[in-house]
């Protein structure tokens, strides 16, 4: 069930030539938006319709381009919503949206280093799953295995 | 409480005297058991420090003095108390009610300060290697390391991965491997085992 509303107020915001909404099976709806406005649009969404809760941030890797995928949670309506920004897979930068929502401070760490993305004035851009050090992106569709074989492992002075 | 048994005296008793090959008959020892059994625990040890010394004088320090510490080694074998993946599950079976591997002297232990064995029981990932070196560091000479199942020996299923050390020798240095999948518990016992016997044959 797409949220008629959402359209219409995301619409009024910004027109429908940088940002449109068409229907994704078992949410709300899917908004493709462009990577500027993405600080705009999470406050709208938080602030305006009532989606309080990020559930998930994700990187897509489709070799010409990336996506970023924001799924958003609303206890009033009771609703998913997603939201998805293409960068160009050269200049994969987007801006960290953990200034409006804290959870994105992890996933977005975890779309760093798995997929490559970088995310601008984020607080604590560091390694999560990966050691300290580690140079590869292993989610993206370029990487070969056995590469780790060749990581130098250090020692953590602490 | 029973006087010591000097073995001189020997009272006849009104009893027929026992035939050739009815009673097992045993030559008195030179020390009685009995004497050492009355020995005070602040009379033991320096009756057994003599007694070690006068063996070392007599056969050379280093044949005496290495067994004992390998004995006492190998039959209080303290393993860090930790777990990487699903062989934990197995190596705590082994510790439990039925396999009770504190049978053979084997308790885990939560510090490596107090450790001298290390069972890496599952897979091994590149960001806790250098964890896993620290405690291995800290733990005090001599120790040693049973690389518990197919991930700790070679990767196992994830060797290709990009996250996963291809074998704990990468690492440290292992002395025994276990293979299985997880590793049944008898088979951490059959891997402590053979560990004490390369205890027992240690020499420097």
């Amino acid at each position: 069930m797409v949220g008629e509303d959402i359209g219409e107020r995301l619409a009024g915001h910004w027109g429908t030539d940088r940002l449109h909404i068409e229907p994704f099976p078992g949410t709300a709806g899917k908004v493709r938006f462009d990577p500027a406005l993405v600080l705009d649009v999470l406050r709208v969404m938080r602030d305006e319709l009532q989606f309080a809760h990020l559930a998930m941030v994700a990187g897509i890797d489709w070799e010409k381009h990336r996506e970023v995928l924001y799924a958003l949670w609303s206890d009033e309506r009771k609703q998913y919503i997603l939201l998805s920004a293409d960068i160009p897979a050269e200049a994969a930068h987007i801006e960290s949206a953990s200034s409006i929502y804290p959870s994105a401070n992890w996933h977005e760490r975890e779309a760093w280093e798995l997929v490559g993305i970088t995310f601008d004035h984020h607080p604590d851009l560091r390694h999560l799953l990966t050691p300290d050090g580690y140079k590869f992106h292993p989610l993206l569709r370029s990487f070969k295995l056995h590469e780790p074989e060749t990581l130098e492992v250090k020692r953590r002075d602490v | 409480m029973s006087t010591p048994v000097t073995g001189a005296a020997k009272v006849p008793s009104a009893e027929p005297a026992p035939t050739e090959g009815d009673l097992p008959m045993v030559d008195q020892p030179a020390v009685s058991f009995v004497e050492i059994e009355t020995l005070r625990a602040r009379e033991f040890i320096p009756a057994a420090k003599e007694a070690l010394s006068s063996m070392a004088l007599e056969k050379g320090q280093a044949e005496v003095i290495r067994p004992v510490f390998n004995w006492a080694g190998r039959n209080s074998l303290f393993p860090l108390h930790w777990g990487l993946a699903c062989c934990a599950i197995e190596f705590a079976a082994a510790f439990g009610a039925r396999w009770d591997a504190e049978r053979f002297g084997v308790v885990p232990r939560s510090s490596p300060r107090q450790c001298d064995l290390m069972i890496v029981n599952g897979t091994v990932t590149w960001k806790v290697a250098h964890k896993l070196i620290t405690l291995y560091e800290q733990m005090p000479d001599p120790k040693w390391v049973i690389a518990m199942g197919n991930c700790a020996t070679g990767g196992g299923p994830f060797r290709t991965a990009y996250s996963v050390v291809p074998g704990v020798d990468k690492l440290v240095p292992v002395d025994v491997y276990i293979a299985g999948c997880p590793p049944r518990p008898e088979a951490l016992l059959d891997g402590i085992l053979r560990l004490e016997q390369l205890i027992r044959d240690r020499r420097e």
